[in-house]
């Protein structure tokens, strides 16, 4: 059943109507397609990495930076409301980060992504993350051009959360289920969570990772590796 | 706030797609929105409200909204299913899809002009 919501204003004068079916956010694809062929076109393997506030998303990227930046060239842009934090952060690690400072808007969108591209020698950058704004809504709606769209869920925030954010778990390849350190400490179920997930997507990926005793670093990274490669590859195959 | 930048999307994709002739005599905009688009018909309306209120040219131009229901087709059985509490299980045959044919989407279907 569809409802429609009624305007309370009385019709008037005649009109002529053209039928349209345009995508509403049409002007973000295309711009989102813009990037995908940047990032085809510099072998560059993208990733959106999205979840709730609070969930290990930086230290995610500065664990990932130690592991990998030896073996490939690894770059990070990451989007808060406010503040260069998070980005400053992941400088230590000595990769290079960019902040995307958004003024209060809850999502990053694909031209504030293709705005901030031509501050990267992309050609060099193997792997490139999108650290997007900590929620589990909005970003869901927007495609960045991503190869890949992997979704942190921390055994602090619950292991009811799929199923209350379907969309972004419905359009996510990747579950990392972060936080795993504190498992033996919270009411938490790692099946639940998993179950939640897969009846909402089941084709989703988990791992269960902890940054600070480094679970499940290794079997991420490997994932990373392999990604890189696969596009690498067809890059060359094409 | 998400809701702001979905009608700012709308309007700048409509004033890419009708001459500034045509859209000085919009009359109505049509959206249907699926339950996964994230968009609350509720909030969009207030969103639009307070566009129209800084920008005087579309007060008479109305904004509909049509929400849509989950749906799914199983790609093994073909069945189509009313998705109910997020469950992408198939009815017919109890397979998981995801494949979505209903509720996903963020349309502006059908534009109106004044004569």
């Amino acid at each position: 059943m569809s409802t429609i919501e009624k305007s309370n204003k009385a019709a008037r004068g005649t009109a002529q109507c053209e039928n349209t079916n345009i995508n509403l956010l049409k002007a973000n694809d295309f711009v989102a397609d813009i990037i995908r062929k940047e990032m085809t076109k510099s072998n560059t393997l993208l990733i959106n990495v999205t979840s709730s506030a609070g969930s290990g998303k930086t230290t995610l990227m500065q664990k990932t930076a130690e592991r990998l930046k030896d073996k490939l060239t690894m770059a990070v842009m990451v989007g808060d409301l406010e503040t260069e934090r998070d980005a400053a952060r992941i400088r230590e690690t000595g990769i290079q980060a960019l902040q995307i400072v958004t003024g209060g808007i809850c999502h990053l969108e694909a031209q504030m992504i293709h705005q901030v591209l031509d501050q990267f020698d992309l050609p060099s950058i193997d792997l490139l993350f999108i650290e997007n704004v900590g929620n589990l809504v909005c970003p869901s709606s927007f495609d960045l051009g991503e190869d890949y769209r992997v979704t942190l869920m921390a055994t602090t925030e619950g292991d009811d959360k799929p199923r209350k954010y379907p969309k972004m778990f419905l359009t996510s390849e990747m579950m990392l289920v972060s936080k795993a350190d504190l498992l033996p400490h919270l009411p938490f179920s790692v099946d639940n969570v998993v179950k939640d997930a897969r009846e909402v997507n089941h084709e989703i990926e988990v791992i269960r990772v902890s940054s600070v005793t480094e679970e499940g670093i290794d079997e991420w990274c490997n994932w990373l590796l392999a990604k890189v490669e696969d596009k690498q590859m067809a890059e060359v195959n094409a | 706030m998400h809701e702001t930048s979905i009608v700012n999307s709308i309007m700048r994709t409509l004033e890419l797609e009708f001459e500034v002739e045509k859209m000085a005599r919009l009359k109505g905009i049509y959206v249907k929105v699926g339950i996964l688009s994230n968009i609350e018909p509720r909030l969009l309306h207030n969103a639009y409200d307070a566009f129209q209120m800084t920008n005087p040219g579309y007060t008479d131009a109305e904004l509909h909204i049509e929400s849509t229901e989950l749906k799914i087709q199983c790609e093994l059985c073909n069945h189509e299913t009313k998705v109910k509490n997020y469950r992408f299980i198939c009815e017919n045959c109890g397979s998981p899809s995801k494949n979505v044919i209903q509720g996903e989407e963020m349309l502006i279907h059908k534009v109106e002009f004044n004569d």
